[in-house]
């Protein structure tokens, strides 16, 4: 009698303390007869639906069962799920810089035994596999990727003005200066975004970094080997002045910069009549923010190139970001599924159902995207020397998201000169 | 949704049959005292976990931040001074500092003024009436300040010139034939934090005119009666009659709101993050916290605040207990 009483009373307590602290414990995967490999992720929902529908029958065929959970806040969670020790076995993760400092403290499986590490190089986009190494050892695998550093415009009224593609930074103002001289207004430009106000600045300069100082001197940017303060982040940000300052280049003016949500700043672009401005720089995900009416005819009304190298020819990394798959728990059906998700066709069903998936693979067929506009992103991306994981991400936060995006949106308010921005970003970076 | 809807629920009758269960433990423990004892001790068992509750959220805290500020950015090894004089020594922050003044120079008067007109006013309407302008001007407490605020921003919302504006302020502007102003980033004489101010005493003016209104209801008749026969006019009487038996409100109000607007955080955050040097403390605080993971920096501003804060509420305390008594 007494006993039973216990243990109602102890399980009634026990569902108590999970439904409070609201928080399952998961798929128990230690079994060794059980073949449940669980994988953690935030990507959106229709990326997820394509993979998870071209995994599950690969999987089936190994005897192993993929459980996709879709998770937000994964990057703080998987962090409080190692320290817990009880991580999924697999996890994409939007920023490898968490990948890494896992890695490097052991709790990240590497994946050099794992994967054909030589063939899969050959296989994806330059850089993509590099994105999350520690001493030499690759620790995640890009699954899907996105893109930066895309200029848009309205293909129909480009190409009736006869403007084409720049190959150079060079041949950019100069398709700028010709876009004005047409009495045009050339650039959309708005970094309004919220409490985030500043980062499509901050993309700018990235990608203006990226572009003259290569990618060996970006990855030593964004670790504060080479300042803000310094030559090359200079040369950037004359060219963004010469780009946005000066008059009658950007729709609004200078003062228009900070107000204009990014998310709508390239919708002046499709203006009945003539275009507000022809060009619009952003990542890839902004076709989303498009008119409803643009996006149903997409491919007829929106033409891009990528940001042109310093000089034609020379070396030309893209900026972008991915989900990167790691695995957290060994075990083999976890490295069984790992090789799976490594196989270029994986991508084909999220390349095909509408889903804004762009795969890593450069070998991936470029006609497998239905839309022309997002084979031209792919050109983009799979013609790129190198790929730099977005900067400010990377960064420590209180610049990444605090400084970098403040002083910038100050300077172009014209509050702030640039000398003052620039020190104030390097007086920030943490001493650690 | 049910299920967390069933879970709030559940954890709301968990906590309290847990509090009942704490207190009915401790009642039986001062019952199985000896009789005199029974009566010395049970005030002190039931008053004993509010006590404790304030000493673990409010108190300890206090102790460990004021502790924090004089460590470094991560919480460990004493700098000493160094987290304030390095604040300090940044114009920046000098900024942040002057904004936060600017705002308890600006919004506890003005919520007065406001509050005291409408209330004023509205006591001669007719009683229909009266409801009406009062529920209207009292609505805006029921919102949330961030939703509030964010519906806010399309107040001041500006696009380029020559798209159409979705901000209203700049709707009229533009179409009165004039280019749309950035609004947020009129830094000239701060005019952009007294924009952001405009919504909080939107906010606020309702809190302020209720408490006021109940007041002057308050004022007994024969006073202003007793003035009007001596032939005071109306200002007279509202300045020489009223507001000296409403002081204790004014008083109080004037208190709150001033406490309020030294915390600020919600509508600044939501409207500007802090940009165009529009930053206040309670902003700098949290941006420092959880932006820059400074514990130092973030301790030391709430200390700073701390010190701003406590000579208020304790005139306010003492004002309440000279009410008291009288």
């Amino acid at each position: 009698m007494f006993t039973r009483k216990l243990v109602l009373g102890v399980s009634a307590f026990s569902a108590l303390s999970l439904l409070i602290t609201g928080c399952s414990s998961g798929s128990d995967t230690g079994d060794t007869g059980d073949k449940t490999v669980t994988i953690w992720t935030s990507m959106d929902q229709p990326i997820i639906d394509g993979l998870e529908a071209a995994l599950a029958p690969r999987a089936k065929a190994e005897g192993i069962t993929v459980k996709w959970s879709k998770v937000d806040n994964i990057s703080q969670l998987i962090v409080q799920k190692v320290q817990a020790n009880d991580p999924p076995d697999i996890a994409f993760m939007p920023q490898p810089g968490i990948i890494k400092d896992l890695a490097a403290k052991g709790k990240v499986t590497a994946l050099d035994g794992i994967l054909d590490l030589p063939t899969l190089r050959n296989s994806m986009t330059a850089g993509t596999l590099d994105v999350a190494q520690v001493d030499g050892k690759t620790y995640g695998l890009m699954v899907s990727m996105n893109v930066k550093g895309l200029v848009f415009y309205p293909k129909k009224a480009f190409e009736a003005a006869g403007y084409t593609a720049p190959k150079t930074l060079d041949e950019l103002d100069t398709l700028t200066a010709k876009i004005k001289a047409d009495g045009n207004t050339p650039w959309c430009l708005g970094i309004e975004s919220g409490t985030a106000t500043g980062w499509p600045a901050t993309d700018w300069f990235e990608n203006l970094v990226l572009k003259y100082g290569g990618l060996a001197q970006y990855n030593a940017w964004i670790a504060h080997q080479v300042k803000f303060d310094s030559p090359l982040v200079r040369q950037a940000a004359a060219e963004f002045e010469k780009i946005a300052f000066t008059d009658g280049n950007v729709l609004g003016g200078r003062k228009a910069i900070a107000s204009n949500a990014f998310g709508t700043a390239g919708n002046a672009m499709f203006n009945s009549g003539k275009p507000g401005c022809y060009l619009y720089q952003q990542g890839s995900f902004i076709t989303g923010f498009f008119p409803k009416a643009i996006q149903q005819s997409l491919d007829a009304e929106v033409g891009l190139f990528g940001l042109p190298p310093a000089t034609a020819g020379g070396e030309n990394a893209v900026e972008g970001g991915g989900d990167t798959a790691s695995i957290y728990k060994n075990s083999p059906a976890a490295q069984k599924v790992m090789k799976l998700l490594a196989a270029t066709d994986l991508g084909t069903t999220a390349a095909g159902n509408g889903s804004s998936f762009l795969s890593p693979h450069k070998d991936f067929p470029i006609s497998g995207y239905p839309l022309q506009t997002t084979q031209a992103v792919a050109k983009v991306a799979y013609g790129s020397t190198g790929f730099a994981f977005d900067g400010s991400d990377a960064m420590p936060t209180a610049v990444g998201s605090g400084t970098f995006w403040k002083e910038m949106t100050a300077w172009i308010a014209g509050q702030q000169s640039l000398d003052t921005a620039l020190k104030n970003i390097d007086a920030s970076w943490p001493v650690s | 949704m049910l299920s967390q809807l069933f879970s709030t629920v559940l954890i709301v009758l968990a906590g309290i049959a847990a509090a009942l269960a704490v207190f009915l433990v401790l009642n039986k423990l001062a019952e199985a005292l000896p009789g005199r004892w029974e009566h010395r001790v049970k005030p002190y068992f039931f008053v004993a976990p509010a006590v404790a509750a304030i000493g673990v959220y409010l108190i300890y805290p206090t102790v460990v931040t004021i502790i924090d500020s004089f460590r470094d950015s991560n919480g460990e090894g004493f700098v000493g001074l160094d987290n304030f004089s390095k604040l300090l020594a940044t114009p920046a922050f000098r900024q942040t500092l002057l904004n936060s003044l600017l705002w308890i120079a600006v919004v506890p008067a003005t919520c007065i003024v406001v509050g005291l007109i409408v209330a004023a006013l509205a006591d001669r309407l007719s009683s229909g009436a009266e409801k009406a302008a009062k529920t209207i001007i009292f609505m805006p407490m029921a919102i949330s300040a961030v939703g509030a605020a964010t519906v806010w921003r399309f107040m001041y919302a500006t696009q380029p010139p020559g798209t159409p504006q979705t901000g209203l302020l700049n709707g009229v502007v533009t179409a009165l034939g004039h280019d749309p102003i950035p609004w947020l980033q009129q830094t000239t004489w701060h005019a952009n934090s007294l924009l952001l101010m405009v919504m909080l005493l939107w906010g606020q003016a309702g809190f302020a005119m209720v408490l006021l209104s109940a007041a002057i209801k308050g004022v007994p008749t024969e006073s202003t009666e007793a003035a009007r026969m001596d032939g005071a006019g109306e200002l007279r009487i509202f300045w020489r009659v009223i507001i000296p038996q409403i002081r204790g409100t004014l008083i109080t109000v004037f208190v709150t709101v001033l406490i309020g607007v030294m915390k600020i955080f919600d509508v600044i955050y939501v409207m500007t993050d802090g940009a165009f040097n529009t930053n206040v403390v309670g902003l700098e605080f949290f941006n420092q916290l959880f932006t820059n993971y400074n514990f130092g920096y973030a301790s030391a501003i709430v200390v700073m605040l701390l010190v701003a804060i406590v000579p208020i509420m304790i005139y306010q305390i003492r004002q309440f207990r000279a009410e008291e008594s009288a």
